[in-house]
């Protein structure tokens, strides 16, 4: 599993040098983050880190796959990949000429479409409507400047050059020598103001391509994919964050750019920059590229409440894989006060060797050869999973009753002074240790601030640091229970044998 | 805390592809570029941009940057020992990482995986005075650790620990280095794992794809052809006694570059470091003797059967050496065709222009004796033969024509402009050292990077491109279902089937 993004310690007792990137209050350690809104709703936030003249840039959008809805679903996604397709004067020779040329081809796209569709389609037509789009795509690759945003931050220093989407936000990374600040709010600025589709068709052909990647032929995604469509049957966490495929074929140009004016405004945006500048200059920058971009109405909440589980639910998906298992408990939000104990239950089951799910499951027993439990924290409620890899000749229905076993053992054999101190002890060291890097410190400062507040960071802190082992237990009892889990699991398509019901 | 990132949008790092451990993979991201951080240092752009924006942005002006990478030390111990040392009290901390020179190419062939199974258990089996459980319990509640691991051509172990516990990290991860006990009860777990990962291989397209690969490219009977993991039938010849012996062999100090940073004073460091030494005795290593890889051409084309809907291509053929002299033009080159990300030709045609595919891309990975050059790119079966075409009319396009003015000039403003992301930590600035040290190249290699990088011509890439692409002498790998590919694959040439176990 992956490797926890972020991590956060509390009170911390033998730091000796002050250091410039956080305060020392009392008897805890809090990042200095230093905020300020702008008229049109824009935040942003900055943490000074001078000891290499770099800076670690984030532009953060409120909007992930859990504000989309059926029928465009992965629209998010497809964004994150278009908003590196260009602006009216980025990616373009001549965008006056390219206009009317886009527009046909979305005309002819639709026309194509419904032809296609009709019960007898007339194939001359058809082949007529393709080669006349065939001519004016012709025609759109001679305007074309190939991947130029890209290509201008790799050249002027840029590293880390990446965007994600997740389920509650969508994010844009970009790390630059300290003297480029500019060149980054002139060009992020203008795809905020200016951005085309360009290559639209295209880049969701690549999509598509990714998705056979990352889930159709991936055992794990597949899992995983299948196991949250299960978990949820109301919230829209059910979907995955690339979409369904019938949603992204279909998708439209017109649907994504009305999700893109309702979500993707100043007001919706927070922006990152954890490095070497001066904050008032940076404030100063950010208002004269971004200040002139108009706020929108604030985008919608999602309204839709995951329904209490009434049951245990299952799935069993055939593929061509040795066996997986994955299992997802319905836990709530960020900000509810039972999530510290859940996020240190996480630490307790699966960080590190001396770990319970290691200790038994791995070393003692070896039925799997990985065993993982989380808690994922979001900013509607969301789930505590466990993963595992069994071990051949154990099945995933073993590693499943021992992964029980661990929850009823917990209750009897609550957690250690000596357990408890070291998942401190590590969080503690983890903290210091992630702010050596600015670019880990820019990711969880946005990270926070899309799903709540950033400063949740700091409190979190001197919360975990208050678990006990009471509140495990507690927690364990009430989320961690038969009437609240998902089971899915990746099986071996099987022949059917005789006399067994189909 | 797991963020639900779904789609992240590049591939960069196509490091893990190949487990020949002393290798610099050429990527654009991980290579950057000397001393002195200046824009006057770039060329200026051969034409004009041909946006609007790009031309605004052609007249922005920028502050020359201040740096001056802080001067690592170089230290050797009474024991041989080689030690890059960088303080740094910016926070209390500690960082330690070694490399042995040892690897998987001087196991025996019949003993597959020996290396890598020795290099495993030194760490999870514990010591003679220590079992297991205890560094575990110490370590873990210190928060520290200590891993080691043994690849194709080389062994690393590394330190990290609060400044508060360096006394306590260095002397477990000293008794680990001297002296691991290799329980049987640890050999036999670490076994049972691998061959779990052995039979799941399958699973997974791409790691059907590295795998067979590798063997296409190498003799199979190479070390650089073999499995580090070792196979199913080889895992089980090993036994306690050929690890004990593997151990004996490599580990000692003289053979060992160590690179420390972080939160301590060099003096008593040093001091530190021979104390906890003390008594491990320098000693010559004979080193059996790894045939040399005879470079060669030949054409060829492989298919996998899977029944999934997408293809994983692998194309290529030898590459070249770390220490050849013409590593920086064959760098700046594959950065142009296929390393460079967006900005690389393959992935410009094969994902921008036709939506071919998620990925694409080319890596010469290095090794120390000569590498694989490859292009990989996964596309729908009904693209399969489009994406590979298009990757050889790239490799052909490369050796007949010169790149653009403007093409070279974006790529070493890149590479030189990148350069300050080498020095970000004080434990990335040493492991720089030790690894430019262990591969043999020039003690001064950061120093005079921009330089190397500045002094490549057009000419010079079109040569090296002349000679290190090899598109009549490719071969090509496809795992997928060839029911419905869009042309036969013997359009490439006659096509051997690989059975999979």
């Amino acid at each position: 599993m992956r490797k926890k993004v972020w991590t956060l310690a509390f009170s911390i007792i033998m730091v000796v040098a002050p250091f410039a990137i956080y305060e020392t209050h009392a008897d805890s350690l809090r990042l200095d983050v230093k905020e300020h809104v702008f008229e049109n709703g824009l935040k942003l936030l900055m943490l000074e880190k001078h000891d290499v003249p770099i800076a670690c840039l984030r532009i953060n959008y409120k909007a992930g796959s859990v504000d989309e809805r059926p029928g465009i679903t992965g629209v998010s996604h497809l964004f994150e990949h278009m908003m590196f397709k260009g602006t009216k004067i980025f990616g373009t020779r001549d965008y006056h000429a390219e206009k009317p040329l886009l527009d046909k081809e979305d005309e002819l796209v639709a026309l194509i479409a419904k032809e296609r569709n009709k019960d007898v389609p007339d194939n001359e037509r058809l082949e007529s409507l393709r080669k006349e789009l065939e001519e004016v795509r012709e025609k759109l690759r001679e305007l074309v400047v190939k991947d130029e945003i890209f290509a201008l931050y790799l050249r002027h220093g840029g590293a880390g050059l990446n965007a994600a989407t997740g389920i509650d936000g969508t994010y844009y990374f970009c790390d630059l020598p300290a003297n480029k600040l500019e060149l980054w709010a002139f060009i992020e600025s203008d795809r905020m103001k200016n951005l085309v589709l360009r290559e639209f068709y295209s880049e969701r052909d690549v999509v598509l391509e990714e998705r056979r990647l990352r889930t159709e032929n991936s055992p794990f995604g597949l899992l995983m994919k299948h196991l949250r469509a299960v978990a949820f049957i109301a919230h829209p966490y059910r979907w995955p964050t690339i979409g369904w495929r019938s949603d992204i074929e279909n998708i439209t140009k017109e649907e994504t750019d009305e999700y893109f004016r309702k979500y993707y405004a100043p007001n919706n945006t927070v922006i990152v920059m954890v490095g070497s500048f001066n904050p008032d200059d940076a404030i100063q920058l950010v208002e004269r590229y971004f200040g002139d971009i108009p706020a929108q109405s604030s985008p919608p909440k999602v309204k839709t409440v995951e329904p209490e589980q009434r049951g245990e639910r299952r799935v069993a998906i055939e593929f061509d894989s040795n066996p997986y298992l994955a299992i997802s408990y319905h836990v709530p939000a960020i900000g509810h006060p039972d999530i510290y104990a859940l996020h240190v239950l996480g630490s307790l089951l699966s960080d590190g060797r001396t770990s319970r799910l290691y200790r038994s499951l791995i070393e003692d027993r070896r039925i799997a050869v990985m065993a993982h439990a989380f808690c994922r924290i979001s900013k509607y409620p969301d789930s505590f999973v466990f993963v595992a890899t069994p071990r051949a000749p154990h099945t995933a229905e073993e590693v499943e009753l021992a992964f029980y076993e661990e929850i009823e053992k917990l209750k009897v054999n609550p957690p250690s002074d000596w357990e408890l101190q070291k998942i401190k002890n590590q969080l503690e060291a983890e903290f210091i240790r992630g702010l050596n890097s600015a670019s880990g410190l820019a990711n969880e400062i946005g990270h926070f601030e899309v799903l709540s507040d950033w400063r949740y960071i700091n409190t979190f802190m001197d919360k975990l640091a208050r678990v006990t082992a009471e509140d495990i237990v507690r927690v364990t009892e009430k989320y961690l229970t038969k009437r609240n889990r998902t089971v899915a699991t990746i099986v071996k398509k099987e022949e059917k044998k005789t006399g067994e019901i189909p | 805390m797991n963020i639900n990132k779904c789609g992240v949008l590049l591939i960069v790092f196509v490091s893990y592809l190949f487990s020949v451990p002393n290798t610099s993979t050429l990527v654009a991201q991980s290579v950057t570029p000397g001393y002195g951080h200046e824009r006057s240092s770039a060329l200026p752009p051969a034409e004009t941009p041909e946006s609007e924006g790009g031309r605004i942005v052609s007249r922005l002006e920028f502050e020359p940057l201040d740096f001056v990478p802080p001067k690592v030390e170089r230290v050797v111990l009474e024991n041989g020992m080689i030690v890059y040392i960088l303080e740094d009290h910016s926070l209390p901390l500690f960082d330690l990482v070694a490399r042995i020179r040892t690897g998987a190419v001087y196991e025996p062939p019949e003993k597959e995986g020996l290396a890598n199974l020795a290099g495993h258990v030194m760490r999870s089996g514990g010591t003679v005075s220590m079992s297991a459980d205890t560094i575990n319990e110490e370590l873990e509640f210190i928060a520290a650790s200590v891993e080691t691991s043994i690849d194709r051509e080389s062994g690393t172990a590394a330190l990290s620990v609060l400044k508060k516990d360096i006394d306590k990290g260095l002397n477990i991860f000293a008794d680990i280095l001297m002296n691991p006990a290799f329980p049987e009860d640890k050999i036999r777990m670490r076994k049972d794992e691998v061959i779990e990962a052995i039979r799941r291989e399958n699973d997974h397209p791409s790691q059907i794809a590295r795998r067979e690969f590798r063997r296409i490219i190498y003799d199979a009977s190479h070390p650089y052809g073999r499995k580090v993991e070792g196979t199913l039938e080889t895992i089980e010849r090993i036994t306690r006694d050929d690890m004990v012996a593997f151990h004996k062999k490599y580990f000692y100090p003289n053979n060992i570059i160590l690179g420390i940073s972080g939160d301590f004073d060099k003096e008593e460091i040093i001091k530190k470091l021979t104390k906890v030494f003390a008594g491990w005795e320098r000693k010559e290593i004979q080193f059996p003797e790894v045939s040399k890889i005879v470079r060669q051409y030949e054409r060829s084309v492989y298919y996998v059967h899977r029944d999934i809907n997408q293809s994983n291509i692998m194309m290529g053929h030898l590459g070249i050496h770390r220490r050849n002299p013409d590593y920086f033009p064959v760098m700046m080159m594959n950065f142009i065709l296929g390393g460079g990300s967006f900005k690389s030709r393959i992935l410009s045609r094969i994902r921008s222009d036709e939506g071919l595919a998620y990925s694409a891309s080319s890596v010469f990975q290095t090794a120390q004796d000569i590498g694989i050059f490859f292009v990989s790119c996964q596309t729908k079966l009904e693209s399969t033969n489009r994406a590979i075409s298009i990757a050889l009319e790239e490799l052909d396009k490369m050796r007949r024509m010169p790149v653009d003015a403007e093409e070279l000039s974006q790529a070493k403003e890149t590479f030189m402009n990148q350069f300050i992301f080498r020095f970000i930590t004080s434990a990335s600035i040493v492991r720089q050292k030790v690894d430019i040290e262990y591969e043999g190249l020039p003690l001064n290699y950061l120093e005079t990077y921009l330089d190397s990088v500045k002094a490549i011509t057009r000419e010079d890439i079109q040569r090296v491109a002349r000679e290190y692409l090899q598109p009549d002498g490719i071969k090509i790998l496809v795992v997928g279902n060839k029911e419905k590919f869009d042309k036969p694959l013997d359009n490439f040439g006659k096509v051997t089937l690989i059975e999979l176990k």
